[in-house]
């Protein structure tokens, strides 16, 4: 990016350095003009924008803002100068070509111009906003040449005695030609804001703010002037100050700088004081003379009036105006507000998920990077979660938004793209979208809440039905062994032989009823996996299954003892209540979402009798829809998402 | 026999124990775990392990996984809490293995018979597991052909008994079974080797598919 200015900052630079050389050596001879304090101050104030412009040309050589800035300054000395050296012809002791250049110097004046001109048609891409753009520099260039040579011409023609036949419509020509072209220079601008990009409107936005304070000093300059008696030196002072220091510095800053400050803020705080004061002093004008007039005191009475009024209402104001200003100026933020708001609706009335909020805040803040971490009430510090669940951590090399709700930490934004308008955007977005984002954060904890309750009651049955197993029925099992021991001492066909038999046999039905019962809790096939269950399940059956599970099928205990019982239960109803002739049990995992559809050939109108499924399907997140028209067969889909499912 | 005993309860273990040495057994080591298992089975070379299907340290199947490391050189009777058709059927169908539920031992004539045919280098499968493989839903084939006699004298030749037990069982004459036989294996398709372990395998590897 850096390298040594090219000519093109240089030219203007070097016009400038021979213009002020000029100006001083013209001053130094012995029938000096203005006082020394006067031409350093102007030559200070025009080297700020060339001093602007090589360092833009310095920074950015590719373009010619640096060098259209430092034009600014340029110009005028050059013109100055040139004024000056002609106005020698008029002492005793001119310049050589003096006479010559008086006549020069009389239209110069429109020079002035050329570097705002420029700065117009370049800023800020460095190049014409296009090809026909080019006619438009020319032509204003050309009338630039016309305005002068008629100005010059017409006043020399005046003092001459001989007045300029054709005055009247040559000035209106080359001055018509000159403001269309001005015009049309002003135009670039105002397009590139309507056709550009984001960074092109924001560097436009700062040269708003740099040229925004021309008009309303030159104003103020004028009123000073007109009711005040300023002279033009102190009234316009303000004026000149803005064109050569607000203008260059802002352009500057928007070149190499644009993210330096939040422009729209600024620019949007500037326009709303400036509007603020000019209401508050025409209420005070208008109140003053309302209260004053009538009562004929004049003075005091209406001044303290006015105040009063003023002042009453100069906060509400200002607040009303911040928010038009904002609304016209800060068009992002305002867009922003209306999008959120339009999503937190579509939210309320169900038409929108919560937690598609990410997806929304990254389209609104056009940043596709956007993350949104929420802290679940459970997790440890530092532990937060995705929208989708899935735990994730605050990246530490990336600028991030804190959400909060008093003193609870919600969760962060973090931001793909940061800047400090950015950042106060996202800040923004935050509180717009804080209910949207609450309530994803809650529905994640219920499901995470209701996750753990499954995982633990999963558990609590392994842990029972491992009891039943390795305990009480190896307990009885022994029991009866010892019986069997005891029973080798009776001689077979004995009453106590017969006896303990007839226990021993209890005995077995009581380890059948317990291995029965240890089933209902918890399946043990499912230690083989949920496909090897579903085969054992059907095996037993007294009806032609036809079972298709993969049998690689991995879920979580959970959903696995969710899946075995939906199975059990539906295969149950459609032996117990449809007559069916045969029964379809096809499972599938796709995309994590485990697809149970069980159906037969039987009688159909099923109503009741599956609450109880649809009631566990629930409980795991699941849904599930029965279709079971008269006569037609049952089908039971059901549809369970195990994807981030925590347990085993 | 000289036997190996492997269970991880305590309770079952010596009742066990007791039931084998009062049978005329030689128990000639008792164990809880797999690891002392294998270490057992090394030691003392038994002609039969009974080993339970749960036992630590993972309490899923590591009896199941040490018994498919010491055979074929030890048979190995498995005990299980519950029916299931994974572990037994394979192991099964390879000989000198039985897949026995632990309440089968209260039956201790069945469980010594099976504790026998499997040292001898025979099969013992539990009964319920033989009842699910042949049970109605999975039988849309020709095994719905089978009559009621030949449905039982297949379940008892797929528990791993011999005509000759076969014949014990149903009060009939072997010759009898052996016209079954035959009439089973017609209708199934299968080839009768006469050989009474191949038999077996040939009936589960039928049933099983």
């Amino acid at each position: 990016m850096t390298g040594p200015p090219r000519p093109r900052v240089l030219l203007p630079a070097g016009v400038f350095a021979a213009g002020a050389g000029l100006q001083v050596a013209l001053w130094a001879r012995p029938e000096r003009g203005e006082p020394a304090p006067v031409l350093a101050a102007t030559l200070a104030v025009l080297s700020i924008p060339v001093l602007f412009g090589c360092l833009v040309g310095w920074r950015v050589p590719d373009g010619q803002v640096g060098a259209a800035l430092a034009w600014v300054g340029a110009a005028p000395a050059a013109v100055f100068a040139v004024e000056m050296w002609g106005e020698t012809d008029l002492t005793p002791r001119p310049w050589p070509g003096a006479h010559i250049l008086y006549g020069v110097k009389l239209g110069a004046w429109v020079w002035n111009l050329a570097g705002f001109a420029a700065l117009c048609l370049v800023f800020p891409s460095g190049l014409p906003p296009g090809r026909r753009w080019r006619a438009v520099a020319w032509t204003a260039a050309l009338t630039g040449v016309a305005v002068h040579a008629v100005v010059s011409w017409t006043i020399l023609a005046r003092q001459g005695g001989r007045p300029n036949p054709f005055e009247a419509p040559l000035t209106l020509a080359a001055f018509g030609g000159l403001l269309a072209a001005l015009g049309a220079v002003v135009l670039g601008p105002v397009l590139r804001y309507r056709r550009g990009d984001e960074v092109t409107r924001l560097r436009l936005r700062w040269l708003m703010l740099g040229a925004g304070a021309v008009p309303v000093l030159l104003a103020c300059g004028w009123a000073a002037q007109t009711w005040w008696d300023a002279t033009p030196e102190v009234a316009y002072t303000g004026f000149l100050l803005a064109m050569l220091v607000a203008v260059p510095a802002a352009v500057a800053v928007a070149v190499l700088r644009h993210d330096l400050f939040d422009v729209d803020r600024l620019l949007g705080s500037s326009v709303a004081w400036l509007l603020t004061s000019v209401i508050s002093a025409a209420i005070f004008a208008c109140v003053g003379y309302a209260v004053g007039g009538p009562v004929g005191a004049g003075g005091r009475l209406g001044m303290s009036g006015a105040s009063f009024v003023t002042a009453l209402v100069l906060l509400p104001l200002h607040r009303q105006v911040n928010g038009w200003v904002g609304r016209v100026v800060d068009r992002e933020r305002h867009v922003v507000d209306a999008r959120l708001h339009r999503f937190v609706h579509a939210v309320r009335d169900g038409t929108a998920q919560p937690e598609t909020v990410e997806a929304v805040l990254r389209d609104v803040l056009a940043d596709p990077g956007l993350r949104l971490l929420v802290r679940l009430p459970h997790g440890a510090p530092g532990e937060y979660a995705d929208p989708s669940g899935a735990p994730a951590v605050l990246p530490p090399d990336r600028v991030s938004v804190p959400l909060r709700t008093g003193e609870v930490e919600m969760g962060a934004i973090v931001l793909g793209t940061v800047s400090a308008r950015r950042l106060r955007l996202a800040g923004h977005a935050a509180v717009q979208a804080r209910l949207p984002i609450e309530v994803t954060r809650l529905r994640l904890e219920l499901r995470a809440g209701r996750a753990r309750m499954l995982a633990a009651s999963a558990e609590e049955r392994r842990q029972l039905e491992r009891d039943l197993h390795d305990g009480a029925q190896q307990q009885i099992v022994a029991a009866g062994m010892r019986l069997r021991s005891l029973q080798r001492r009776f001689p077979g066909g004995s009453p106590e032989h017969r006896d303990l038999d007839a226990v021993v046999e209890a005995l077995e039905a009581t380890i059948a009823e317990l291995r029965r019962l240890a089933h209902g809790i918890r399946p043990a096939r499912l230690d083989d996996g949920l496909a090897a269950a579903l085969h054992a399940l059907v095996a037993a059956g007294p009806v032609p299954v036809r079972l298709s599970v993969p049998p690689d099928v991995r879920v979580g205990e959970v959903v696995a003892t969710t899946a075995y019982f939906v199975v059990s239960e539906v295969y149950a109803n459609a032996l117990k209540h449809a007559s069916a002739g045969t029964v379809t049990i096809d499972v599938a995992d796709t995309a994590g979402v485990l697809r149970i559809v069980v159906s037969d050939d039987g009688v159909g109108g099923a109503r009741g009798g599956l609450t109880s499924v649809r009631d566990r399907v629930t409980s795991v997140g699941g849904e599930m829809s029965v279709s079971s028209p008269p006569g037609g067969g049952t089908l039971v889909e059901v549809r369970i998402p195990h994807a981030h499912r925590r347990g085993r | 026999m000289r036997i190996v005993v492997a269970d991880d309860s305590v309770l079952f273990r010596e009742g066990l124990v007791r039931l084998l040495t009062e049978a005329g057994h030689d128990v000639v080591a008792a164990v809880g775990d797999s690891d002392a298992l294998e270490a057992a089975v090394g030691e003392h070379r038994p002609d039969l392990a009974v080993i339970d299907i749960r036992m630590p340290p993972t309490m899923t199947d590591d009896g199941a996984r040490a018994a498919r490391r010491l055979r074929p050189a030890v048979p190995v009777v498995l005990l299980s809490q519950h029916i299931e058709t994974r572990h037994s059927v394979s192991l099964v169908t390879s000989g000198g293995f039985g897949y026995l539920l632990k309440d089968r031992v209260l039956r201790v004539d069945d469980f010594l018979d099976a504790l026998h045919r499997v040292a001898d280098g025979g099969s013992a499968l539990d009964p319920q597991v033989v009842g699910a493989l042949l049970a109605p839903a999975q039988r849309r084939d020709a095994l719905s052909a089978l009559t009621e006699r030949e449905h039982d004298v297949l379940a008892l030749v797929a528990e791993g008994h011999s005509n000759a037990g076969v014949a014990a069982r149903l009060h009939l004459a072997e010759r009898t079974v052996e016209t079954h036989m035959r009439g089973i294996f017609q209708k199934l398709g299968i080839t009768d080797t006469g050989d009474r372990h191949r038999r077996v395998l040939a009936v589960l590897a039928y049933v099983s598919r």
